[in-house]
């Protein structure tokens, strides 16, 4: 019995063509369902208002999950881990996905720029007018078209190159098999961690907060991180698990990964809703109406049952059932975990976004809903589900799989990382 | 492992030595963690049950080399927990919902998003408690004393060695053939374990046996005490643990005191003098007087000489101090519909606030000093509000209570005339 473990002779390492054909079946599914969803896009006549709400969810969703296997790499270095090893090379193609992720990410911040006024309310010309929104002109100086460009793209930058530095280093070492690669990394980690949580942190508050503009909450930023954590570990999961199919890593991936994987996944479960609860009870509390709209939308109507279905789904269920050790360790009940929270973690950021999509009027033309971001009847406000939705949402997770497809490539596993032994060998006691 | 020399079969002889209680087990030494899992297979692997391995740090793989159970601690944990969780609920409802319900800002007692931090916290508090006795319960600690600790070798088993010990109550167990079982292993030393000399035998010393009686009896004292006062009757005053803290040399303002001719300890001002700044001289000001009456003007200047202008500010200052203070009685325009007689109505109760703008009512035909005095000093069962309002903010409402008194009863004349198509309906509101 020993603490480390050497690599098994007989394991497949090399990537091979799985990359080529994920990001081949990437290219497929992305072309064939955003080709669609341009189509229903379209035919809904609303001048693409619907389809740029769908598109922003989707694109969140892929967003957050590279935020997920980011913050793994950077936390495996900053508190010098062990486990993490076995699969961080994967975690490290998810993440270096980024640059991908935030071209696609242009899909809504052009138009954006370019003077589309009704994905924001902050960019329509009813938030400047001083009689409907006098508490948002302050605002105005941060939420607008250029500065908020300017600032995606250095969300981008951000991302992108701290996952590329990680991944770039790590591939070196695969190579000279240098142990100072590790304690270099380890160095990084920690500015890379601070840049990372303000990068998202302020990532949450333009890209899904100022959708409405007027209400704020500081910890917006701190929950949706906590969602995206269980989409990244439950993709992550997902992947590692597709690779192993594929035969390759069957030897070097236990039983005990997945188990980790699972923690982490139940662990962000329950911060997630822990932060949801904190910032809906200082909220509630506090009862001041700038701040309970939010809540209002959500909370009466038919939204209320989109509210009760992320209570039980995205927490109690998994909550209860992910705290048993077999549950993370069984595949097909992992899979099926993941799988789960991925929906479910999809159907949070529905739920923040949707609700600010009934506006007084829309720049267009004069279709009148009775309703406003800021203030109105949620009796007009319905959920507003359409197959749009999913089909971008499919459509961007194939952009996903391209970017996740181009970096599985060489070596699957860092194969000279001198904590690897240590990982190969982990097991859950 | 150089301090007991090279791996050898460094076994003791099996008789029971002078002076040495009966066999307890063997205790054998492994060289590295690794040999002690394998050692630790083979010794289940030969039927044993009552051994156990120490280490210094957990090994990895040994609970499973040891055939050991999984630990049911996880589902104690949960029940800890879900406990925590009910009772945490059931507590905050039992006192707040039920026997001590409290009525706060017309909220009802019951709403469970306020209960939830508590109830996570009790969820937190009995499941870490549960796991940290459940533990300690589980694993038979706190053990004081322990036959193995008798071993120097075992001493060293937080340091550096990892051993195994069988109990000679195994049903396997056979001195020779374990002790061969437990070298064949790959023990690098084996010994056998005794139980203390002479157990039944021994006696606590006297001065321990002493302590503990006195230290007992010494414990009762209170409790006698207290049983004592709960069943008899006394005249004589209470016990004072500290008199210097009950008695300080020191006069109260109510207590009598024979150093001044009066008795009283409480020293009023002296006759014919004023404290500085108590002054108070302009009538119209500080009391609403002018002339012996109630004044129907206003102050001329205030204490400091700036002039006493009535302006929209000092009306909008008056309405502020107005609504914060006076509204709950007397409602926001003045009509004695507040919150307060609103809610006396509910109850059953008469009392109403007095309406201060009924044009056929007293406070209408009012002077305004005595208007002033009113707040200053109340009214009927209104209270003085002087402790809280000074004086220039008493003169502000003084006005701006002057002018709902006008609002409330005006006419179409008091609206310039280009405002008044402006008018919902247009009429008043008022209708006069």
């Amino acid at each position: 019995m020993s603490l480390e473990k050497t690599l098994h002779p007989d394991e497949k390492i090399k990537a091979g063509k799985i990359g080529g054909s994920l990001a081949k079946a990437g290219v497929a599914i992305a072309v064939v369902f955003l080709g669609i969803s341009l189509a229903l896009g379209a035919a809904y006549g609303d001048h693409w208002k619907r389809f740029m709400y769908a598109y922003l969810i989707g694109w969140t969703f892929i967003f957050s999950i590279c935020l997920g296997c980011l913050w793994i790499t950077i936390l495996h270095h900053l508190v010098r881990g062990r486990w993490v090893t076995a699969i961080r090379r994967i975690a490290e193609a998810i993440a270096t996905a980024f640059p991908l992720v935030f071209v696609a990410g242009l899909g809504f911040v052009l138009p954006v720029l370019l003077g589309y006024k009704n994905l924001y309310y902050w960019a329509h010309p009813d938030a400047h007018d001083p009689e409907l929104n006098h508490n948002l002109l302050h605002k105005l100086g941060w939420l607008e078209p250029g500065f908020f460009t300017v600032r995606f793209v250095i969300y981008g930058v951000v991302f992108s190159s701290i996952a590329a530095y990680f991944a770039r280093k790590s591939r070196e070492q695969d190579e000279s098999g240098d142990p100072k690669i590790s304690t270099t990394l380890r160095v990084a980690s920690a500015p890379a961690m601070i840049l990372y949580s303000f990068a998202t942190c302020f990532a949450a508050f333009d890209i899904l907060m100022s959708l409405a503009p007027a209400w704020y909450s500081t910890i917006y930023g701190v929950n949706f991180w906590g969602s995206s954590m269980v989409g990244g570990m439950a993709t992550l999961g997902l992947v590692v698990l597709g690779i192993q199919r594929t035969g390759r890593l069957t030897h070097s991936v236990n039983a005990s990964h997945y188990h980790d994987i699972g923690k982490w996944m139940f662990a962000f479960t329950f911060f997630w809703a822990y932060t949801q609860f904190s910032q809906f009870m200082l909220q509630w509390y506090g009862n001041m109406p700038e701040e309970t709209v939010w809540y209002k939308y959500r909370l009466f109507g038919d939204w209320q049952w989109v509210s009760i279905a992320m209570l039980v789904g995205f927490w109690l269920f998994p909550f209860v059932f992910l705290m048993s050790r077999w549950t993370k360790r069984i595949v097909p009940s992992f899979v099926f975990f993941a799988v789960w929270q991925l929906v479910f973690h999809w159907l949070d950021i529905y739920w923040n976004v949707m609700p600010n999509y009934d506006w007084q009027t829309d720049y267009h033309g004069t279709t009148s809903v009775v309703a406003g971001p800021l203030s109105g009847n949620i009796a007009y406000h319905h959920v507003g589900f359409t197959p749009l939705d999913v089909t971008v949402w499919i459509g961007l997770i194939g952009i996903l799989l391209i970017g996740i497809g181009r970096n599985l490539t060489g070596n699957l596993i860092p194969v000279k990382d001198p904590t690897l032994g240590l990982s190969l060998a982990h097991d859950v006691m | 492992m150089s301090d007991h020399g090279a791996h050898g079969h460094d076994v003791e002889h099996d008789d029971v030595p002078a002076g040495e209680g009966k066999l307890f087990g063997l205790l054998a030494e492994y060289d590295t963690p690794g040999e002690l899992v394998e050692a630790a297979r083979k010794v289940r692997d030969a039927g044993y049950t009552d051994f156990d391995c120490y280490s210094p740090f957990p090994v990895h793989g040994i609970d499973e080399a040891m055939g050991i159970k999984r630990t049911i601690l996880p589902l104690l944990i949960f029940g800890g927990g879900f406990t925590g969780l009910v009772g945490g609920i059931a507590l905050q409802w039992y006192c707040n919902a039920y026997k001590w319900g409290w009525n706060i800002s017309g909220k009802p007692t019951w709403s469970l998003p306020a209960n939830i931090p508590i109830a996570f916290e009790t969820t937190i508090l009995i499941s870490v408690l549960t796991a940290f006795f459940g533990m300690w319960a589980l694993n038979k600690l706190p053990q004081v004393w322990h036959p193995f600790f008798r071993s120097e070798r075992f001493g060293r088993v937080t340091d550096d060695a990892f051993l195994i010990g069988i109990e000679s109550d195994d049903k396997r167990f056979d001195l020779e053939g374990t002790k061969k079982l437990l070298v064949d292993a790959g023990a690098i030393a084996v010994e056998s374990c005794h139980k203390d000399p002479d157990l039944s035998k021994a006696v606590m010393p006297k001065w321990l046996l002493a302590l503990i009686i006195a230290s007992t009896a010494f414990a009762l004292i209170p409790l006698a005490i207290a049983a004592k006062a709960r069943n008899s009757k006394s005249s004589e005053p209470h016990y004072h643990i500290f008199p210097d803290m009950d008695f300080q040399p020191k006069f109260k303002s109510d207590q009598p005191n024979d150093l001044f001719a009066d008795g009283r300890s409480n020293r009023g001002e002296i006759d014919g003098t004023i404290p500085r700044g108590s002054l108070n001289a302009d009538d119209v000001f500080y009391r609403g007087l002018e002339g012996g009456d109630w004044t129907h003007g206003f102050p001329k200047a205030y204490p400091d000489g700036r002039e006493f202008v009535i302006d929209d500010k000092l009306v909008k200052r008056g309405q502020n101090r107005f609504n914060i203070y006076c509204t709950p009685c007397h409602g926001y325009d003045g009509n004695g519909n507040g919150a307060v007689p609103q809610r006396v109505k509910l109850g059953g109760g008469l009392w109403a606030a007095r309406n201060l703008v009924d044009p056929k009512a007293d406070v209408i035909r009012m002077p305004n000093g005595q208007l002033f005095n009113t707040i200053s000093n109340g009214y009927n069962t209104m209270m003085g509000y002087g402790a809280q309002i000074p004086q220039s903010d008493r003169w502000a409402i003084v006005i701006y209570v002057r002018a709902l008194e006008r609002a409330q009863n005006a006419s179409l004349d008091d609206v310039p005339a280009d405002q008044r198509t402006n008018m919902p309906g247009g009429t008043m509101g008022g209708g006069k």
